[in-house]
């Protein structure tokens, strides 16, 4: 689509952008949550029942006051970060992630499943909500990162960066925005889905085709987990691009759907 | 200048994440909310299919032990010293002949062995290969009333401020083929670290509802006036009585 320079065009649909701002909340807990749930047992294995020769990851306090990460059997000391960490109530303790990254901020394992539970509800009917949507009114086609859009990457960064004069051509998404909905939408998304599903018991049982494919319920864990740090590379990436790409008119398209188009 | 407030204000909403759960945590409203998910999972999810059952091989030798101490009061260690002779699992309540089971009585019923796995609501998980009775086959054997909607198990084992501990199913969930009362682990009897002499297994949901020490099998309409109220010694505790997920 070829718009007219600094035209403003509805570029996200109301339901774009609520999902947009849920899923910012929802994965915001989810992950709080998930850390909380992670702490109660801080160990990660590529194995389907719990495996210390195959342990990919362990946050551990060997004594008082110290703590360490293990990690693909090298062990960092992580003193304060994880391992030895605040309670939450002004001292320090054994405790994988600190409290004042966890929800609710203490150990409260019971808790932490409620929050992860309800807002797995949350994020997930948004999704689907907005992926049948984007599909019916053909959307999805304009957003998804196609083989011809890769070369057109770093083009759009460089031009962001003011490397380069013109912006590669595209169609009303640029191929970095195609990028992160396509990894975001399409790959991150099922993932964690998926492999949160896959390490419930009550799944296993329906679909053990399903806990088989990521490993076991361990694996999946770990798949899960591994989910949870894509996520947060996206939201660096992604709020580095929205700070960089026009924060303002960024913004204002995400919250009134119009966008200047350059 | 406007992205550097923006970089700091996302910064610090994330790390404020922690004390604002906790305070919205102890809302009741938003307690509320947050338990509609469970009656979603349990409807959507539920109790259906088969938990996997696994090889010989795939065994865990030395299956980790959890819960509870073991009880160490007087009684139960009478019941270890003479092999579990005085043992009786009592089944009663909404059930048309009330019972109570000998251990040899418990053995002498068709046996049910199944290799599966473990998974606490920590994040473990362990396999274990499980002989023993089918609940079922006890709940036929006495009998259920028509008023009757849950098994609750009571058991031995306290938390050590005197709180018993106990577990409670649908009756769904204690006629799933899988639902065992489990006598023996890894080809031996149970011991008493392991819930000697009757345990529960119900695989296809986590270990908090495996109960071990079962002393005791009450048929109930209700399980609102046991204990907190809430079906199980967790579930008063805030975790759910749903555990399929």
């Amino acid at each position: 689509m070829k718009v007219a320079p600094n035209r403003l065009v509805y570029r996200y649909a109301l339901l774009t952008r609520a999902s947009h701002w849920i899923w910012v909340v929802a994965f915001a807990v989810l992950i709080g949550s998930g850390l909380q749930i992670f702490n109660a047992s801080p160990n990660l294995d590529a194995s389907d029942k719990s495996d210390p020769a195959r342990r990919v990851l362990a946050i551990g306090s060997p004594g008082d006051g110290v703590g360490t990460t293990t990690v693909f059997g090298r062990t960092f000391v992580t003193t304060g970060w994880l391992g030895w960490t605040d309670d939450g109530m002004g001292s320090k303790g054994a405790r994988a992630f600190p409290a004042s990254v966890i929800i609710p901020g203490y150990q409260d394992l019971a808790d932490g499943r409620r929050w992860h539970l309800f807002f797995a509800w949350v994020a997930g009917v948004c999704w689907l909500a907005w992926l049948i949507s984007a599909a019916v009114k053909g959307s999805l086609r304009e957003m998804v990162l196609l083989p011809s859009d890769v070369p057109k990457l770093w083009p759009m960064q460089a031009y962001y960066l003011k490397l380069r004069k013109e912006p590669p051509p595209h169609g009303i998404y640029n191929p970095l925005q195609k990028a992160a909905y396509t990894s975001i939408m399409l790959a991150i998304a099922p993932l964690v889905v998926l492999t949160g599903l896959a390490l419930s018991p009550g799944i296993d049982a329906i679909a053990n085709p399903l806990t088989v494919a990521f490993g076991g319920r361990q694996f999946a864990r770990l798949w899960h987990f591994a989910g949870m740090l894509l996520l947060i590379g996206f939201f660096a990436i992604h709020t580095f691009q929205v700070a960089t790409q026009g924060f303002f008119n960024q913004m204002r398209s995400m919250i009134t759907g119009w966008y200047r188009a350059s | 200048m406007k992205r550097r407030i923006f970089l700091a204000s996302a910064a610090s909403a994330l790390a404020g994440c922690g004390p604002i759960g906790s305070a919205l945590n102890n809302s009741a409203q938003v307690r509320n909310i947050l338990a509609s998910a469970e009656g979603l999972n349990r409807l959507v999810i539920g109790t259906r299919g088969l938990a996997r059952e696994y090889r010989d091989r795939d065994v865990d030798r030395e299956f980790r032990v959890n819960g509870f101490a073991t009880p160490s009061d007087a009684s139960y260690q009478e019941l270890v010293a003479r092999g579990f002779a005085p043992y009786r699992l009592v089944v009663d309540g909404a059930v048309d002949r009330p019972a109570a089971f000998t251990l040899a009585q418990l053995q002498r019923m068709p046996q049910q062995t199944q290799i599966t796995r473990h998974d606490c609501v920590e994040g473990w998980s362990a396999i274990g290969k499980w002989s023993g009775v089918r609940l079922s086959d006890v709940l036929d054997a006495t009998g259920i009333r028509s008023d009757a909607r849950y098994v609750v198990f009571r058991c031995m084992d306290n938390d050590g401020q005197g709180n018993l501990y106990y577990e409670s199913l649908d009756l769904h969930q204690a006629n799933h083929p899988q639902a065992l009362l489990a006598l023996r682990l890894n080809d031996a009897p149970l011991d008493p670290d392991h819930g000697a002499p009757v345990r529960l297994r119900v695989p296809t949901q986590l270990g908090y509802k495996s109960a071990k020490w079962v002393a005791r099998i009450e048929v109930a309409g209700s399980f609102a006036k046991i204990a907190g109220g809430m079906g199980g010694y967790w579930e008063d505790q805030g975790y759910e009585w749903y555990a399929g997920i």
